[in-house]
């Protein structure tokens, strides 16, 4: 319990309820999951203001009553340069303080059986073997080369980092235990720039697709164009009919009114006085029951991640899935002439031992944050562009207040879509997440903060992401460091975002808009909501990211394009690749579709053009 | 080219997956690489070898194939297959060369077992630094292989005086024809013009030696074997005609080069001449005519030659007896022309091919033995000619009767026009015996060839 004062600080804890007590045991097994920086961060400043605290009253944050420390944190928030220290300190702690309060869990009716993945563990995997194929990481794009590969008869492994959770396992543990263990860093992914941005990444058989929200938008056909014409990733043209055969893998359809909640709803009232295009999402899960549980995976097991739909596919065709394995390179062979050739890869196992697996075709998919440093380990970092071009979907939300009970968090977790001012590339999406979850920070400290949380059943939430200009970059080679700075025209495009939001909410009924900024939180009007938006840029948004893209980017051009228009690493021969980071540009909606159709793409033209045979 | 040989033994434990406890390994490996192992680039070579595993498999006839690669790919590779309680396992695993643990990562070889295409199990071996380095770098040796085309190319470099000869002899096993096919290229001492020029004999059964000559016509300068208007010689191919002889023949190597010389002999010209044998004994097919006999020959026996020097000695015998099984035995005995030289005894130059070993070891030994001491013995004559030489443990006697009905006498010229008499017989009779010392001397083998065997005694 390392920070049981500044929790009770924090959420105003008078003890006439019991569960803030719990929170700060909670908070420890939350930072214990964040990466080692962010955790000292954190204890850092817990400590300070401990130290403010004992500076002050003469006792530290825990031994202060309730109306000490309600005063000492007021003083804080008079200063305006802490609020967005304590804006980042608020979000692990919600995280606690959301599962704590939450009611207890219905008992989960009996989990489906998943259907059978080969997964081995990399301790029981023996230190040599061979395969005709190794595809590092079994997200939206591993998944679909493998499969493809597998069912042309090839021997595939496919090696992923994380471990392999079913749908069982889901019912049977509180969201934020899977949180922890879901997503890399603990979900703290951070790109550093101005704005700083939270960028969640899953670490799962399954990839991101466990842990996404299960929205499934084809590329937009001027998308594909742009593709195929400005950059020569020439497999754009051929993208329709692969997207058709995912969207049937993945059994997509429009999620029906039934379970959609009422935060969706709200958006769709909204929408609807306003005129504006909208409807509910299409999504990869039928049957889905709402359980609001898509980030954290889905405990009913509709939601169809690629871990449900297409590995099971590809195990049937005898790839072979290695979990708890981290490639540390890709293997290459020197020794002929010409570019050196993959001749497979080495793997740590968690506990540090390696084994290698030797295959000449190595397909990278490790995602666009990890297979530039993947790259660069290997000694084929060296193409100039290799981890530029980082588009993200910055992606700010605000809450509406109603008169009547939302209670968000009953129903899809994002459910309807907002698609008005789509063309200028701004994506509306009605997006409730299990309480603490969201990216949507409850404004105010101690006792303020408190009433938020009470009444938080009556909050709906909107997201919007935009469509970027890819400005951020992935360095590192050990270590993923990821840096963006916001374009001006994105900075913007997120206020206009919050301000359509704004009036979306409005116009759907709400009393009061929280806009999530620290220094303007309320508004209680569309006009408030403008003439505070007036006062406030981008920067001081609090800014997410999603579907990274772009970082080895495929195109015609071999001083700008890291691949070709194949997905054939440039300067290797054997490494295809075949995850987000071979999209060109932002592909402008939820990427999975568009990752997979893409990986498919790939593949097929590589065993197109290499005969499709074993390769010996 | 230069090959690479050398044996490693490795030992290590291996866990069978059907099994809770692990087994003994022990890999006694030879590696034979057709090229110089050079540690930057990738040498991939012949594993033969004894494979054990403790209480299950013990095969002296493991089988594969290493990939040494420790820079260029960082890896060495071993995939052995052997036959382990009537199943044949592939072990397959790699060193995995890294220069962070030189030592570990060059002795550590993790592998994993399979039947056929499925894991049956997967162990890790180890390289013995204490006791198997030293074996392991003795056991290095880069032994020169060269293809047969390689040694059939002439050597002559332009230098007046020297000669060069291809020759051919055999035995068609049908008729027991013997026949001769001999190519000369002779650059005269006064510096003119080389000339090719040669003979062709068939030494029948019944009936008369004939012969026929062919040349000289001028030396073209071919790159591979010897040319002279239509007769060539070239890797696997001996065609040509003259008079009334035509002959068409393919050969096929059956064995490595023999040196009947020592090595070092064919590759620098030090000594006045020297003979080898591109392939130890050869194979021939296709037809031989000569007169109204036409021969159709089927794999028949023999063998080709190659010398080069000077020219011919001042006295001479030679022998090449196909001794059956693959043995073969191949002397040549002969006294130079030299001044000084010309006093000492006959040089011998004996090597016997014997259950795939030559003996003597080494080539100088039959011929100078330890400065002179227990060298090999010649007894010139006809018609019969002898060798008797001995090694430490081993004796032979080699016994040549080359009846005059059955010789072919021809005159030789050198290159400085002196002229010397060749007595050549390919249907001679020979007698061997090899003897081993083991208290006494004990027969270990002995061979009678009855008009099999390929001979010739040369004077002046």
């Amino acid at each position: 319990m390392t920070a049981a004062g500044f929790v009770a600080a924090l959420l105003a804890d008078t003890g006439d309820e019991e569960w803030p007590a719990r929170v700060p045991d909670r908070l420890d097994s939350v930072l214990a999951s964040l990466p080692l920086p962010a955790r000292a961060g954190v204890h850092t400043a817990v400590a300070a203001l401990d130290a403010y605290a004992v500076l002050r009253a003469g006792r530290r944050l825990a031994a202060l009553c309730a109306d000490e420390r309600e005063s000492l944190l007021r003083s804080l928030a008079a200063r305006p340069g802490l609020a967005p220290l304590f804006d980042v300190l608020k979000v692990p702690v919600m995280l606690a303080a959301g599962t704590e309060r939450m009611p207890a869990l219905p008992a989960p009716a009996p989990a489906p059986e998943d259907p059978p993945l080969d997964c081995t563990p990399a301790r029981d995997w023996p230190t040599r073997s061979t395969a005709d194929v190794v595809v590092v990481g079994s997200g939206a794009g591993g998944a679909v080369a493998a499969r493809t590969f597998a069912r042309a008869g090839l021997s595939v492994v496919v090696l992923e980092e994380g471990e392999h959770h079913s749908t069982a396992s889901f019912g049977r543990r509180a969201p934020l235990d899977r949180f922890t263990e879901l997503y890399r860093d603990g979900g703290a992914t951070l790109a550093l720039g101005r704005p700083p941005l939270l960028l969640p990444v899953g670490r799962a058989v399954g990839g991101t697709t466990v842990v996404n929200s299960g929205t499934c938008y084809r590329t937009p056909d001027r998308v594909l164009t742009r593709w195929s014409r400005r950059f020569g990733f020439a497999l754009a043209e051929g993208l329709p009919p692969r997207l058709d055969e995912i969207e049937r893998t993945l059994r997509v359809a429009t999620q029906p009114l039934d379970v959609l909640g009422n935060n969706g709803l709200l958006a769709l009232a909204g929408a609807e006085r306003l005129g504006w295009r909208a409807g509910p999402l299409r999504r990869n899960a039928p049957g889905c029951k709402g359980s609001c549980q898509c980030v954290v995976g889905c405990p009913t097991g509709a939601k169809q991640s690629v871990q449900l739909s297409v590995l099971p596919d590809a195990c049937a065709a005898g790839a072979r899935i290695v979990t708890g394995a981290r490639v540390r390179r890709i293997l290459l062979d020197h020794d002929r002439p010409g570019a050196p050739r993959a001749a497979g890869v080495r793997v740590r196992r968690p506990d540090g031992s390696e084994l290698e697996i030797l295959s000449p075709l190595v397909v990278t998919a490790a995602g666009a944050l990890q297979t530039p440093p993947l790259l660069r380990r290997s000694g084929l970092g060296g193409h100039p562009r290799l981890g530029r071009n980082l588009s993200v979907h910055p992606a700010t939300s605000v809450a509406g207040r109603f008169a009547q009970p939302v209670t968000a968090w009953r129903g899809v977790l994002q459910s309807a879509g907002v698609e008005e001012l789509h063309d200028r590339g701004i994506l509306i999406e009605a997006t409730a997440s299990p309480p603490g979850m969201g990216s949507f920070v409850l404004p105010g400290l101690g006792q303020e903060l408190r009433r938020e949380l009470e009444e938080s059943e009556r909050l709906a939430t909107l997201g919007a992401m935009i469509a970027d200009r890819p400005s951020g970059r992935v360095r590192g080679r050990d270590r993923t460091l990821v840096s963006y700075d916001l374009d001006p025209r994105d900075g913007d495009r997120l206020t206009t975002a919050v301000r359509s939001m704004g009036r979306l909410l409005f116009a759907a009924g709400a009393e009061e808009v929280l806009t999530g900024v620290p220094s303007v939180p309320r508004a209680r009007s569309a006009g408030e909501l403008d003439e505070l938006l007036t006062r406030v840029g981008a920067r001081d948004l609090h800014l997410s990211a999603f579907h990274p893209t772009g970082t080895v980017a495929a195109g015609a051009d071999a001083r700008l394009a890291p691949t070709d228009p194949e997905g054939r690493l440039r300067g290797a021969r054997g490494v295809l690749v075949a995850d987000g980071s071979v999209l060109p540009s932002c592909p402008e909606v939820n990427p999975q579709l568009s990752i997979m159709a893409a990986a498919l793409a790939i593949a097929e033209t590589w065993l197109e053009r290499e005969g499709g045979g074993r390769t010996g | 080219m230069r090959a690479t040989e050398f044996t490693e033994t490795m030992l290590g434990t291996v866990r069978l997956d059907a099994e809770p406890r692990e087994r003994r390994l022990r890999l006694d490996l030879r590696a034979d690489a057709d090229t110089v192992l050079r540690p930057h680039r990738t040498t991939m070579a012949r594993l033969t070898g004894r494979a054990r595993i403790a209480g299950l498999a013990d095969d002296t006839g493991a089988k594969g194939e290493l990939e040494v690669s420790p820079l260029a790919r960082r890896r060495i590779r071993y995939r052995l297959t052997f036959t382990a309680d009537g199943r044949v396992l592939t072990l397959d695993g790699w060193k995995s060369v890294t220069p962070r643990r030189p030592v570990a990562s060059m002795t550590v070889l993790p592998f994993t077992l399979y039947e056929g295409d499925t894991r049956v199990g997967a162990g890790v071996l180890r390289f013995p630094l204490l006791t198997g380095l030293l074996p392991f770098l003795l056991s290095f040796r880069f032994p020169r292989r060269d293809t047969q085309a390689e040694l059939l190319a002439p050597r002559w470099n332009g230098a007046p005086g020297r000669t060069e000869v291809w020759y051919t002899t055999l035995t068609d096993p049908a008729t027991g024809t013997g026949i001769w096919l001999h190519h000369e290229l002779t650059a005269p001492a006064d510096g003119s013009e080389p000339t090719a020029h040669g003979w062709v004999a068939a030494f029948p059964r019944e009936g008369e030696v004939r012969h026929a000559r062919f040349g000289p016509v001028p030396w073209t300068r071919p790159e591979h074997g010897f040319t002279s208007d239509d007769v060539t010689v070239t890797a696997g191919q001996l065609t040509g005609s003259a008079d009334d002889f035509h002959w068409k023949l393919t050969e096929r190597p059956q064995d490595p080069p023999l040196f009947t010389f020592p090595r070092w002999a064919w590759r620098r010209p030090l000594l006045p001449a020297a003979q080898m044998l591109p392939a130890a004994r050869a194979a021939y097919d296709g037809e031989f005519a000569y007169g109204d006999r036409t021969l159709t020959l089927q794999g028949a026996p023999g063998a080709s030659a190659r010398i080069y020097g000077h020219g011919n000695a001042q006295r001479w015998t030679w022998l090449h007896a196909d001794l059956g099984d693959g043995d073969v035995l191949e002397v040549v005995a002969a006294v130079s022309t030299r001044p000084g030289l010309r006093r000492l005894p006959p040089l011998v130059f004996l090597r016997l091919r014997h259950r795939g070993r030559t003996w003597p070891r080494r080539a100088e030994r039959s011929a100078v033995g330890w400065l002179g001491i227990g060298r090999f013995r010649a007894g010139f004559g006809l018609p019969r000619w002898t060798v008797t030489g001995r090694t430490v443990l081993r004796r032979i006697r080699v016994e040549v009767d080359q009846p005059a009905e059955r010789t072919l006498v021809l005159e030789y010229r050198d290159p400085d026009g002196a002229r010397a008499v060749c007595r050549n017989s390919e249907t001679a009779d020979a007698r061997v015996v090899l003897e081993r010392w083991w208290g006494r001397w004990r027969p270990e083998a002995s061979w009678v060839l009855d008009r099999t065997a390929h001979a010739e005694a040369g004077d002046r």
